[in-house]
């Protein structure tokens, strides 16, 4: 058997804690393993070294968003975990360089999938995430392909991926195409953080995406001084 | 101190008319009255050329007074500091003139009271008494200085009753006109409140004569059955069939309250009774929603009705915002398809069964 994937817990709430925990535990192949747990970012230290941290977006009534590139830069794949569910912090959390946004009401559900996708790199779409996407109006959003949205919308009305597949005649997998794809084009829009060009590289050689897909909207001009090399990450 | 109080536009357009009326008077009565009196008494002064630059003084306090006045209503500090110039001004100009013809060769008095009630005209009464009881003091006090005599005396209260007196008549005038156009004022607000009051009742009147209509004919049936025992409680069916009236009678319910997002509202409205049945509801929605009218929305929570009546345990409602229009979808652990309402108001239902779960998706799109 594999290794398990290190965790470390940043959350001010040791019964949200605990919960997590708790979560962790009941996997049925202890996948995941808990190493770190601390109740304000000082608290995370290097040894023992986490693959993920669990981060919750608000520590002591101040929304930590923004240390999220920081977390990135030193090497950390960031799950943020939070009772927010407002699409423009969704949007804002994965544009910093987030792997994934589980909302509290999912975390039972798909924290540990999460983790487990985001120790890999590749992208994981949590409903609330799906939502956010499909809500997204800014400018700089990327274009999504009709199959690629309404694999969105369908995920995010409460289907089951197997049962989008039923809807829209297509496999399971290739539904899971889908939303990795329009996971992988944000990826590639916004501000640059190691962690996107990892999500987005994995993208590229699991087949999900192609590096012409990723095209940045052009009139975003931070987009292209971010992403000078974009079409080819060399990883 | 009085803050400046929001006036409407007709009280506040009269308001202006007796400021520009005030504005008029005293400036006549510098030039004619106050000028008149001072060109006409030129040889008496000792130097008319120091008496010419108080009137200009003056002049330029009442130029200053016009345009705080015109601007709005002057706060105490400009309003004070004008008024205080005048009243040195006119001092000025009477301790300059000789002492025995004082009160006769006196042009300053008049202006400075009412340079007073043009600045203080809207400020509280005692402010402009303030004033102008400063403003008699000091000309009291020069004739004192120049040493009073009896017919002094008497010709300084004449002066005072005609000139003081006809200043507060002026500005109390002012105060009644003032009140009565922001009587007339309010009473044509609330004759338009009225009028709105009267507008809303009918709407409400029809609302709920459209609800008495729609429960004539589905309510009351159910309710005449189960009275005559026709309808038996203790048949599935019929607890099916009193859950969804009951739910639609807490839509009916909801469509009269006034609430941004109404689809959303009445969602949550017929989610209620689901609710109180043990089913673990969630709603949410994704995009910025259009507006759907009356007759789609009620197609759309119809089907709502119906699923959430069936769900054993959980219901999702989602609403998205879709291109031209929206798509609400329900996926509930029913256990077999839902009979739901035909397309209808340019509403389309789809449904899917998988298992145990159900997922269905209503969509209007906007004409």
């Amino acid at each position: 058997m594999e290794q398990p994937v290190t965790v470390a817990i940043i959350e001010d709430h040791p019964v949200v804690t605990e919960g997590v925990a708790s979560w962790i535990q009941s996997d049925p192949a202890q996948r995941v393993r808990l190493v770190q747990t601390a109740r304000d970012l000082t608290g995370l230290r290097a040894a023992p070294p986490a693959d993920v941290v669990i981060l919750d977006l608000e520590l002591s009534g101040e929304l930590v968003i923004t240390q999220i590139p920081g977390l990135a830069a030193a090497g950390y794949r960031v799950v943020a975990f939070s009772g927010h569910s407002d699409p423009e912090i969704v949007m804002e959390t994965l544009d910093n360089g987030a792997y994934a946004y589980v909302s509290k009401e999912e975390g039972r559900d798909h924290l540990v999938e999460a983790v487990l996708a985001a120790a890999a790199d590749r992208p994981y779409v949590t409903r609330s995430q799906a939502r956010a996407m499909l809500a997204d109006q800014r400018p700089a959003r990327p274009a999504l392909s009709e199959q690629e949205r309404q694999a969105l919308l369908l995920w995010f009305q409460g289907m089951s991926k197997a049962s989008v597949g039923r809807r829209m005649s297509i496999s399971e997998n290739t539904v899971r195409q889908y939303i990795s794809r329009a996971r992988a084009k944000y990826a590639a829009t916004g501000r640059t953080a190691p962690s996107k060009d990892a999500l987005l590289a994995r993208a590229i050689e699991d087949g999900v995406i192609r590096p012409g897909d990723v095209t940045p909207y052009k009139s975003f001009a931070r987009a292209e001084t971010d992403h000078p090399s974009l079409s080819a990450p060399d990883r | 101190m009085t803050a400046a109080q929001p006036t409407a536009a007709m009280s506040g357009r009269y308001q202006r008319a007796y400021t520009i009326a005030v504005l008029f008077l005293v400036a006549g009565w510098h030039l004619a009255g106050a000028g008149g009196q001072l060109l006409h008494n030129r040889p008496a002064y000792s130097s008319f050329a120091f008496q010419c630059a108080m009137w200009l003084v003056m002049a330029l306090a009442i130029i200053a007074g016009a345009v705080l006045v015109l601007r709005g209503e002057p706060g105490w500090l400009p309003a004070w500091a004008v008024a205080v110039t005048a009243l040195a001004a006119s001092t000025a100009a009477a301790a300059a003139s000789p002492a025995s013809q004082m009160l006769a060769v006196n042009w300053a008095w008049g202006s400075a009271g009412w340079i007073g009630v043009l600045v203080l005209l809207r400020r509280p009464f005692a402010e402009l008494a303030c004033f102008l009881a400063a403003e008699a003091l000091a000309t009291l006090g020069v004739q004192v200085w120049d040493g009073l005599n009896r017919a002094d005396l008497a010709g300084f209260l004449a002066v005072l009753a005609w000139s003081t007196g006809a200043q507060v008549a002026i500005a109390m005038g002012v105060r009644a006109l003032d009140i009565a156009a922001r009587q007339a004022d309010a009473a044509m607000r609330s004759e338009h409140a009225a009028r709105d009051r009267a507008a809303t009742a009918e709407i409400i009147r029809a609302a709920r004569h459209a609800r008495w209509l729609t429960l004539q004919e589905s309510a009351v049936p159910l309710i005449a059955e189960l009275a005559a025992g026709t309808a038996d409680p203790g048949d599935a069916q019929v607890r099916i069939r009193c859950a969804v009236q009951a739910a639609r009678l807490r839509r009916l319910l909801a469509e009269g309250d006034e609430v941004p997002g109404s689809l959303v509202h009445e969602l949550h409205a017929s989610a209620d009774v689901a609710e109180r049945r043990g089913v673990a509801v969630e709603i949410e929605t994704a995009g910025v929603l259009p507006q759907v009218p009356g007759p789609a929305r009620r197609v759309i929570t119809d089907a709502a009705i119906a699923i959430l009546t069936a769900a054993r345990s959980r219901t999702r409602i989602t609403l998205a915002a879709v291109t031209a229009g929206i798509a609400v979808s329900f996926v509930a652990d029913t256990g077999a398809s839902v009979g739901l309402p035909a397309a209808a108001d340019g509403v389309a239902i789809e449904q899917q069964q998988d298992g145990r779960m159900l997922w269905a998706e209503a969509r209007w799109n906007s004409p």
